[in-house]
Parts: C-alpha cells; structure tokens; sequence
C-alpha cells in the first residue's frame, strides 16, 4: 500500500469522514508546508501517549487522578453521572458546577449488545458506598430513550446507598421558541414543570 | 396506535425526477423515488456520519425498512427528539426500489413510550421484541406484524410487575409464531403424528416436539415435564392468564428455550443482542 492511501485509509476510520473526505484531506495535507503536517502528527502522537482516563472518575486528561478529582475547592458532596468524558467538558463550560463527576463510558443499548457491565457501574457503586462523602448523586445521562433507561437503573443500583438521587430537568432550551419545539420536548417540560418562586 | 387512516400508505411520487417531462412515463423505474407516508415504529436508531441517524422502522405498509434522517443530530434538527427507540408515529419516507437504505424525510410521533425507560426490565423486554421483529421479519409489508408489535409494545407499558416475566415470553413466542415460526405443538414436528398428553421431547432444530419415534433419532431434542409443556403451550398461544407462576429454574429454562429457537430460526448468523441481555437479566435481578 503506497502512502497515501496509508492515510487515506487511517483517516477514512474517522466518524464523519468518508473515502471521499479521506482522500481530498490527504491530498491538502500534502500541499502544506512541511512542518505543518509534521505538527498535527506530533499532536496525535501526544494525545496518544499522554491522555488517559482517570481511575477514579473516567474523565479524560494527562494525570491520573484528574485535575478534577484532585481539585480540593471542588465539592466532595456532589457527584455527577454522565455518559461520555466529552460530556464533562459541555458542564465545566457552564461554570456552574463545582462537584465531582463520574463517566459510564456510555448508555445501556441492548441492541448493540451494551449492557450495565459494560459500564463503569461498580466503580460508582463503590464511590456512593457507605461512609464516603457523596450526598447527591445527579444523573446527567442524555434526555435520550437510552439515556433514561441507563438513569433509572443507576437510581435503583444506589437505592440503598443512602444518598439522594437526582435527574437533571428536561425540556425546552432557553432561547428557543414554544411554536417550533417538537411535541415529545413540549410534553417533557410540561411534566417536569415547576413552582415559580416569588 | 396507528395514524391518521387518510394518511396510512398513501403514496406520491416525489419531485425528484431525473430529467423526464411532466406527464412523460419514466423509462426506468429505477431513477424514480416514491414518497410512502405510513405509520411506523423506531425499532433502532444509530449515529450515522457526523450529524445523522440510520433509523430501522416497522411500518404498517413496507415491512420493516431502514432509512437515513439527515441532519437529526443536530441541536436545530426538524427530527428533535422524536427518533427515539419505541416511538411510534406516522413517518414519510422517500423509497428507492432495490435500495436497502432509504431517506427519511419527516417522522410524526403520536405515542412516546417514554413510560418504558422507566423500568429496566420492561425496556429490556420491548428491546427484544423490537429485535426479534428487525432480524425476523421479512422484507414484504407485513401489517399484522407492525400491528401486533404495537399492540405488545401497548401492553408491556400496563402490564403487572408480577406478571412482566411470562407477559415478555408470551410476547416473545408470539413474535416468533407471527413472523411464521411457530413450534409444532400439537402433533410431531417432522412427521405431524398426534402427540400423546405429558411429558415430550422438544427439538429446537425441528422446530417443535417429537412423536417418540422421531425423538429416537433425534441427537438434539430436549425432554420437557408435562408442566413445563403446558406452560410452553399457554406461553404459544398468548395465554398468560392462567399460567401458575412459573418456579426460577423453570422460567429460566423457558427463556432459554425462546432465545435458543429464535437464533436457530434465523437466516443470518447474527447475535440476537437485546434477546440473550433479557434473558440474562432475569438471573440479575
Ligand atoms: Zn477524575
Ligand atoms: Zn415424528
């Protein structure tokens, strides 16, 4: 195989990218200068070497623990569930949490074969275990079908952990408008309605 | 819950006409794509590229179809959240004869199911259902098996927690015997002889029981109690009422016994994913 269809195939194994795609990146990485492309290799080799997910939460980064499990000003009271360590990033971006976190690697899928031990449930069974400093686990798994399923076994696996279990709220996004929101989102919000305090 | 009846199968040719005047007859029926509005429900949904979904779809009118939602994972996508697995709606699809993959253009929800996600088991079950439908089901338009797969999905949203075991093996046997694979109960599965009361040989290869004769030869065939036989025939026939409740052991054996003869029955040589977690979870919980 020469070399460029070498990386024609590599980057053909990408999500999104096609053999066309493939091809008409490759080509454009050969029109650049040199040390350019000889960058964007060293990037990929560093991410490579020097990324790996951390042992305590599953969140993606260069020391093990993270620097969110290492944080002390971060709140040890709070843990929050997600699907993927790229839903980390999506949260920190609010600013608005300062609790711990803890990534599933996933979403129960029985069509794909994905089923709770092919998640990090055990390691979140043992963080939530008795005498440990979580009060409320908060359940941030995508507002999908899968998503929900995954929640609400996560709900029965800490039912006697002895912490309080919450879902994160569900429904129209702030700047949208009621007319083009579909029915199933305008049903959730209705049913996740609220006091409004005074 | 089917759609609106004006709506259901109603075809038209779409206005993607390669070069052919109005009125003209196409000269190949190939390059023709036709518009089919039929209600259907989201048997699987997957990523596909970087911003759609592949949806497979029973539908009431053409069998059990797959078709790309473009765009229907981004934030702004006139799909939503309505491409969710278990849905019903009424969806609108541009066909290509002799095409695997077709393109769906609009999906209208009219019954959620979000009550499923609610409980593990129940999910699990409907999963398997929806399985069984996807890797069984012929490609013809088959609408009494949209219409039972609707009316079971229906069903587990109410059914007893207490009763959710043999309700999702009636359901299961009932899939199997729909898509035209019922087991030989009454009389021998390879030479149809009556069968006498209690206990018999059940041969998942032949698909059913065995006259004693049969079941001499036979190198596969498993010997079911006169309870268990019972059980297997009200299981069959989607008759849960009367059922006793059936012992760990046994239920265990029975779900065995539908998973193992769904996968023989099967023309590819696929996992049935969702079918072998339901029937591992029952151990679990
Ligand atoms: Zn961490
Ligand atoms: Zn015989």
């Amino acid at each position: 195989m020469s070399a460029i269809d070498e990386l024609c195939s590599e980057l053909a194994k990408l999500p999104g990218i096609g053999r066309k795609t493939a091809t008409r990146l490759t080509y454009f990485l050969l029109k650049q200068p040199p040390d350019e492309v000889v960058r964007l290799a060293a990037a990929i080799r560093s991410v490579s070497e020097r990324i790996r997910p951390c042992s305590v939460c599953g969140n993606l980064g260069e020391t093990d623990p993270c620097l969110i499990c290492e944080d002390p000003r971060r709140d040890k009271e709070l843990l929050c569930v997600v699907e993927e360590a790229s839903d980390i990033g999506a949260i920190e971006r609010t600013g608005e949490y300062r609790g711990l976190y803890h990534v599933l690697g996933g979403h129960l899928s029985p069509l794909d074969g994905i089923g709770p031990e092919d998640l990090r449930i055990e390691g979140l069974r043992a963080r939530v275990a008795n005498g440990c400093e979580v009060r409320e686990v908060i359940l941030a798994t995508n507002p999908s079908m899968e998503g929900e399923v995954t929640a609400t076994y996560v709900r029965g696996v800490l039912e006697n952990a002895g912490v309080q279990v919450t879902r994160i709220a569900l429904g129209l996004p702030v700047g949208g408008d009621l007319e083009y929101a579909d029915g199933v989102t305008i049903a959730q919000a209705l049913a996740a309605r609220r006091e409004m305090p005074r | 819950m089917a759609g609106p009846s004006s709506l259901r199968g109603r075809q038209s040719f779409a206005r993607v006409d390669f070069g052919q005047r109005p009125g003209e007859v196409p000269a190949r029926v190939c390059f023709h794509m036709a518009l089919v509005t039929t209600a259907a429900v989201v048997l699987h949904a997957f990523k596909y590229s970087e911003s759609s979904k592949i949806v497979r779809l029973a539908t009431e009118d053409v069998g059990v179809q797959s078709a790309v939602a473009k765009g229907a994972m981004r934030p702004k996508s006139k799909f939503g959240a309505r491409l969710q697995v278990l849905s019903g709606g009424v969806a609108e699809m541009y066909m290509k004869p002799n095409r695997d993959l077709h393109t769906l253009a609009a999906f209208d929800v009219t019954r959620q199911r979000s009550e499923l996600a609610g409980d593990v088991e129940r999910y699990v079950t409907a999963t398997a259902l929806a399985e069984l439908i996807l890797r069984l089901a012929p490609a013809e338009p088959n609408p009494t098996v949209y219409h039972y797969l609707v009316a079971m999905l229906d069903d587990l949203v109410a059914v007893d927690r207490v009763n959710l075991e043999p309700f999702g093996l009636a359901a299961l046997w009932g899939a199997v015997g729909i898509l035209g694979f019922a087991p030989a109960l009454d009389g021998c599965a390879c030479d149809g002889r009556r069968l006498p009361d209690g206990a018999a040989k059940f041969s998942i290869a032949d698909g059913g029981f065995l006259c004693q004769t049969c079941a001499a030869t036979s190198t596969s065939a498993t010997t079911l109690q006169k309870q268990d036989r019972q059980t297997l025939e009200k299981l069959v026939s989607g008759n849960i009422d009367d059922i006793a409740p059936i012992p760990p052991r046994h239920a265990a054996a029975h779900r065995r016994l539908i998973v193992r003869f769904a996968e023989c029955h099967m023309n590819e040589d696929l996992e049935l994913k969702a079918l072998s977690m339901w029937e591992r979870m029952w151990s679990d919980t």
